[in-house]
């Protein structure tokens, strides 16, 4: 614990209410001052299994979840053993049968019910890194209510600790509290309110993991800020819905992950042939077909690239976390709107369901810009969104010449919107001897990676933001290294292809993941250096 | 502004005597009589012969993909309830490549009216065999005769939703077509309107 991350972790069964205590706990430390950032893991089913919630804090910027952990709490027997890789020889373990044993059965008994062990473990957290007690209490009664028994388990919980373990066995943490006005955000959250600050509208969506949060963070939105939100028969659906409602005006966006993305592909190729606005926010989990709904992975950078037949023009953009998806969610409905094509924002479990501390998303309001299209309704300004090859005023066309002006037209708003892209992001010097590039979640890890090395002065790192297309700078960014390392959470350095479709690119190492896990910091850092 | 012309500059391309022209005629008359302004209608048609209807109208209009007409309609009035919208397409987009769309919307109340050229084939295809061709019918891609049994869409979409508007007209009864379309426009809620019509060019090996 020499260092100022702090990081504890839940593990148990689904249904013990493994992410509810743990996402309060995140709240508890936010209040206390702390950043926090958090990574949630669990299979696809409802009861039973292994879920785990682990949230690093810290009072210093902080960009992912640690690896080792702090302390350990298994609300149930054996829930610790599988993840002895992640303990130093400083790790407290609580649980009924690790080293510091907590008869929570014994606990939970006078309170009627298993189910408040959770809480119970969440005062023992409180209590070894000598949080706030009253603070806590208070927090606690806010989210679940003055009469719930989930306040009695959280006193259980601190009399036990007192009784049984000394404040000091966790000792540097800084324990002033001090508000910092920071809130929590999954990247899924991010993304709505995103949605919501850039006046987006209309939100269609057929529940798929990992993108259904946005779905039900915008439908509980619905009436406070006069949008729809439409969960239609299927993809093709929503995607279609989306499409109609932006020829009349709206300002819309779907969510999905790849499975219902490949049924969408068809109305993205409309966009592109229609001139019509629509945002796919994509949410990946490894493939292919049904592959691991609650994991993460990149596996669909070149799918999102290349979606749709024919050749027509789209932008797809990859947010690096939370804040950035909020960001590139205004973006890409600014985007749609400006050069009405269909904007992708490429994200992935382990942005969408991992949180962060965030400036209040509810209270930053994005810029608009709006289409220009006529809207129907207007007098005298009727047209025709045609999917065939068609002239200015939407009717289709066949003859060689017409066919080629319209064709040429694109060509020309391509190179108008490569101006108007977001440009990759520099991190470090230019003069450093290697140069990390990659795009998305893989961001945050690095990031943190490097705050944790001492030869990290030895690192630039090159964020690409927008994937498609790629921008004009991007190869006088690469230019001057010739240590490139790439890195991707995925088997077939998709980036690496894409980015060799563009210009020549010839990575010295490239380092890829493809478990269903992200990346993590203290992995990184050591890959980096071997 | 008034509906006294909705007309384009694009002469229809439908062969001579194709029963498509009625549905054309149909819609017309529908909003001239309705009096509903020009700018008020949108039209979302479907791909196949009667979706090429769009380039024969001047409407505010989405050419749409083969079976989507209905949600990318369906989206249009949730965005701006104000407007009147109205479904062309062929039994083959609505009832085959959207059925799924199609039993949906009609479970919904949201007002639009699906105007359908039921001609019991794929014809813009070439004349293949669509979910309403009689059982039995050999057709392109069906020399041996079409496998299953064909679908009855009235009773099917009522079936879903007994308050909808759903009525199976003479295609080639242009009194009929007009009459069905005025009413179908005006109710308040999802409303269709299936033309029975013969395909003058592909359907005639539909009566062997
Ligand atoms: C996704 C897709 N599949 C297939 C086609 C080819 N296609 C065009 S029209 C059509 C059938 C049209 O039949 P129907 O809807 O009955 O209209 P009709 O031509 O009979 O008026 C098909 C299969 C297409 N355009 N898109
Ligand atoms: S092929 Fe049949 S449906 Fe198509 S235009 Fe000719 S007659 Fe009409
Ligand atoms: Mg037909």
């Amino acid at each position: 614990m020499s260092s100022n991350v702090f990081t504890i972790k839940i593990a148990g069964p689904a249904g013990a209410g493994i992410k509810s205590s743990g996402l309060l706990l995140s709240h508890i430390l936010v209040r206390h001052g702390f950043n926090i950032r958090d990574y949630v893991e669990y299979p696809s089913l409802v009861k039973g299994g292994h879920n785990t919630y682990q949230v690093s804090f810290s009072k210093d910027t902080i960009f992912t979840a640690r690896y080792q952990i702090d302390l350990f709490l298994s609300l149930q027997p054996k829930h610790w053993q599988q993840h002895q890789p992640e303990f130093t020889d400083k790790t407290i373990v609580i649980s009924e049968d690790a080293t510091t044993t907590v008869p929570l059965k014994e606990l939970s008994t006078p309170l009627g019910s298993r189910i408040y062990e959770n809480t119970i473990c969440l005062a023992i957290a409180c209590y070894l890194f000598s949080l706030d007690q009253q603070l806590c209490k208070k927090i606690v009664s806010d989210n679940f209510g003055q009469q719930s028994p989930n306040n009695q388990a959280f006193q259980v919980g601190l009399d036990y600790s007192k009784e049984h373990f000394s404040t000091q066995i966790i000792s540097s943490v800084a324990q002033t509290s001090q508000e910092t006005g920071l809130a929590i955000h999954d990247g899924n959250e991010s993304f709505g309110w995103g949605f919501l600050q850039t006046g987006g509208n209309f939100y269609c969506a057929y529940p798929m993991s990992p993108s259904s949060g946005t779905l039900h963070f915008l439908a509980g939105k619905q009436t406070e800020y006069g949008i729809q939100v439409i969960h239609p028969e299927d993809e093709i659906a929503a995607a279609s819905l989306a499409v109609g409602a932006s020829f009349a005006g709206a300002r819309s966006a779907v969510g999905t992950s790849g499975g219902g993305f490949a049924l969408m592909v068809e109305s993205i190729s409309l966009c592109g042939a229609a001139d019509l606005g629509v945002v796919f926010y994509l949410v990946s989990r490894p493939g292919p077909a049904t592959g691991l709904p609650t994991w993460t992975g990149q596996g669909d950078l070149l799918f999102a690239v290349n979606a749709g037949h024919g050749e027509f023009n789209k932008i797809v953009l990859a947010p690096g976390d939370q804040q950035e998806t909020f960001d590139m969610s205004g973006t890409a409905l600014n985007l749609a709107a400006q050069f009405n094509i269909p904007v992708i924002v490429l994200s992935d479990k382990f942005i969408a369901e991992s949180s962060a501390s965030l400036p209040d998303l509810s209270q930053q309001k994005i810029d608009q810009i709006i289409s220009t299209k006529p809207l129907p309704g207007t007098p005298g300004k009727e047209y025709m969104a045609n999917s065939y090859e068609h002239d200015i005023d939407g009717f289709a066309i066949e003859d060689a010449a017409p066919v080629k002006v319209s064709v040429e037209k694109r060509l020309a708003q391509f190179e108008e919107i490569k101006k108007a892209i977001p440009s990759p992001l520099f991190y470090g010097s230019k003069t450093a001897q290697n140069l990390i590039v990659s795009f998305g979640s893989t961001k945050s890890t690095i990031l943190e990676a490097l705050s944790m090395m001492d030869n990290k002065d030895d690192f630039a790192f090159l964020q690409l933001r927008s994937v498609w297309p790629l921008n004009p700078e991007l190869e006088g960014l690469l230019t001057p290294f010739t240590n490139i390392i790439v890195i991707e959470n995925n088997a077939h350095a998709q980036m690496v292809s894409l980015i060799k479709s563009q210009f020549n690119f010839n990575p010295q190492k490239v380092l890829l993941k493809y478990d269903g896990r992200p990346f993590f910091p203290e992995e990184l850092a050591k890959l980096l250096n071997s | 502004m008034t509906i006294d012309n909705i007309r384009s500059q694009i002469a229809p391309t439908w062969c001579p005597g194709c029963y498509d022209f009625i549905m054309y005629l149909g819609i017309e008359n529908a909003l001239k009589a309705l009096d509903i302004p020009k700018e008020k209608v949108v039209i979302v048609y479907d791909i196949g012969c009667i979706g090429n209807m769009a380039d024969f109208f001047k409407t505010y209009a989405v050419h749409s993909l083969h079976g989507r007409s209905i949600p990318t309609a369906i989206g249009i009035k949730l965005a701006n309830p104000e407007l009147t919208v109205i479904v062309v397409g062929g039994d083959g987009g609505i009832y085959g490549e959207g059925t799924g769309h199609f039993i949906a919307w009609a479970r919904s109340s949201v007002d639009i009216s699906v105007f359908v050229s039921n001609n019991n084939l794929y014809s813009l295809t070439t004349g293949q065999t669509s979910p309403t061709t009689p059982k039995g019918s050999k057709t392109k891609s069906t020399p041996l005769g079409t496998p299953n049994e064909p679908i009855d869409p009235v009773p099917l979409a009522k079936a879903v939703n007994p308050e909808i508007d759903a009525v199976s007209v003479d295609g080639h009864n242009p009194i009929e077509v007009i009459a069905a379309f005025k009413k179908a426009i005006l109710h308040p809620g999802f409303s269709l309107v299936d033309c029975r019509q013969i395909c003058v060019t592909f359907g005639k090996q539909l009566d062997s």
